[in-house]
């Protein structure tokens, strides 16, 4: 029974990985050589020579750090801007808390794939599409973020607030120096989730772009696989490096990265 | 006194402006402009001409919509429950104690992290008949005959299977770390005391296990239903929406009729259709979220 299982479990492994794994063999191939059998893959020759070739006559590194970049750009700000907002809801008591609140909460209900067209329409009405800046700041403001920060900036004692309070500092004070602190874990998560979140956005960079010099992966990578034909070296190579910044950061932050997805499930 | 509240009131709005500022100009002000769209003949030069309800009545009868939304319903209901069960299935794998636990939960999660554009690609190659992955192991291990073929992409029903297949290996680690991290929570003297009354695997599964994981299941579920509602660009990827548009979802409608036909106001109102079923399905979520917390 032991035995059943465990074949059963790294049989389940061996499928998740044979795609990454065929990806990162046929990529080192040559070019024109027919793999057709999983024999194949251990193989040799292998040669790194479509990847010069790639890098030099593409766009694809530009596109991986455009990539990088709005998605590093939309997660600190995006973090920065929910918790600011979340920390009021929280902690700051004002007249219209509780509205501001079901205002923020309404969002959530709002999904973006459904008011694209009009997005399209506001952003080219100011002058948003094809800019970084188009790419970034529709982005930046989640409710799903402040909605969760909200709740955990909830869990800080507020004697922790008074205390600072009666040493003489004011709002700014607390939030710097004992909610930020605190909350720490809650705000990596978010990053992290942000972050992903960018990383694969496709639809609003795939409306808004034309210029090939502004292109995210999701965007540039369809443009080059449709003037590849003939095998699948070249396609191979473009899916890898497109893909090992983001493996290597995935294997290095792992257990963070899974906790702030197990955090996700407070969306629900 | 009254000057204090202002301040504080000042004060709250200018830690609240950056959020609401972006939040009003990119969500708010878009689904209201979005409504007055849709009573025009709008392009994208934005040539506009008022047709008040027309757009309305066109849609009620658009064979096209209704089929596009039929897939994106199809492409729920064939990945909603093997997302479910495949996500408490690899759980189970990663949360029994051996030596591998660890290199399971980053293999099941690793192709979460990969483009969508990549892991579409990937899975189109992967089912390419002749060289793809899927065909080669079917032929290496005898399950597919020599000399023929599935022709995975070109036949409707298959491209589907295709789409759905590829999507679950894609996106399951989501649902595979929430199930786990809610398995870990779960106490293990319950497990032991169960052993003690000699209850077998299956009896503790179905005993213990699940009915502990049901609210999260139920969360899941939701989520996945609304998420795999919004499905539009592994479709687009992989088949094109064909063939013969058999498989072209409700958002690549809306896209292709936006900025294809150009023809933005009716695009919009499309996609105040989606509009309603996704907040109908969000409203639902909610509800069973208040009432699980009030049972709780």
């Amino acid at each position: 029974m032991k035995n059943v299982y465990r074949v059963v479990s790294l049989l389940f492994a061996f499928v998740f990985v044979a795609p990454v794994v065929w990806m990162l063999v046929v990529s080192i191939k040559e070019e024109g050589m027919k793999i057709v059998t999983v024999v194949d893959w251990f193989t040799p020759p292998y040669s790194f020579a479509v990847y010069d070739q790639i890098l030099s006559a593409t766009k694809l590194s530009n596109w991986v750090l455009n990539s990088f970049g709005v998605a590093v750009c939309v997660t600190v700000l995006t973090v920065i801007i929910a918790a600011l907002a979340a920390f009021v809801l929280s902690k700051l008591p004002f007249r219209y808390r509780s509205f501001t609140f079901f205002f923020v909460l309404a969002g959530l209900l709002v999904p973006g794939e459904a008011i694209i067209i009009p997005l399209y329409q506001v952003a080219k009405d100011m002058n948003l599409l094809n800019s970084y800046e188009g790419l970034i700041i529709p982005a930046l403001a989640s409710p799903f973020a402040v909605i969760v920060l909200k709740s955990f900036f909830d869990g800080v004692p507020n004697d922790l607030l008074e205390s600072v309070q009666i040493d003489g500092g004011g709002t700014w004070r607390i939030f710097r120096s004992i909610m930020l602190p605190l909350t720490r874990p809650a705000l990596a998560s978010m990053a992290i989730l942000t972050f992903i979140g960018s990383w694969n956005n496709f639809l609003w960079p795939f409306l808004s772009l034309t210029d090939d010099n502004l292109f995210t992966l999701p965007m540039g990578i369809p443009t080059l696989m449709s003037s590849y034909s003939e095998d699948y070296v070249k396609p191979m190579v473009v899916n890898t490096i497109a893909s090992l910044p983001i493996m290597l950061l995935f294997l290095i932050f792992e257990r963070q990265i899974v906790k702030g997805v197990s955090l996700s499930g407070i969306k629900g | 006194m009254r000057m204090s509240k202002l301040r504080a009131d000042i004060q709250a709005l200018l830690y609240l402006l950056p959020f609401l500022v972006i939040y009003i100009l990119f969500t708010i002000w878009p689904m209201i402009k979005g409504v007055n769209m849709t009573f025009y003949k709008w392009t994208l030069i934005r040539k506009m001409k008022y047709i008040g309800w027309d757009n309305y009545s066109r849609m009620i009868h658009d064979k096209d919509m209704w089929a596009a939304i039929g897939h994106s319903v199809i492409f729920v209901v064939l990945t909603t429950p093997t997302m479910v069960i495949l996500a408490i299935v690899l759980a189970m794998i990663a949360n029994r104690k051996s030596r591998l636990q660890r290199l399971y939960r980053s293999v099941f999660f690793l192709p979460s992290v990969l483009s969508v554009a990549v892991a579409s690609f990937l899975g189109l190659f992967v089912f390419q008949p002749y060289t793809g992955l899927v065909n080669s192991v079917l032929h290496l291990v005898n399950l597919l005959p020599e000399n023929t073929e599935i022709f995975w992409l070109s036949e409707t029903n298959l491209s589907w299977i295709a789409i759905a297949l590829i999507t679950l290996w894609w996106t399951v680690g989501f649902n595979f770390i929430l199930y786990l991290s809610a398995m870990q929570e779960i106490p293990d003297e319950i497990y032991e005391a169960a052993r003690l009354d000699g209850a077998n695997d299956r009896q503790i599964f179905f005993r213990i296990t699940f009915p502990y994981l049901n609210p999260i299941t139920k969360t899941i579920t939701m989520l996945q239903i609304i998420a795999s509602f919004k499905v539009f660009m592994q479709i687009y990827i992989i088949t094109g929406g064909g063939p013969l548009d058999k498989t072209r979802p409700i958002i690549q409608l809306i896209y292709q009729t936006g900025f294809k036909k150009n023809d933005l106001g009716y695009a919009a109102t499309m996609s105040y259709m989606l509009f309603a079923i996704l907040l109908v399905l969000s409203i639902f979520q909610y509800w069973l979220n208040n009432r699980k917390g009030a049972n709780a």
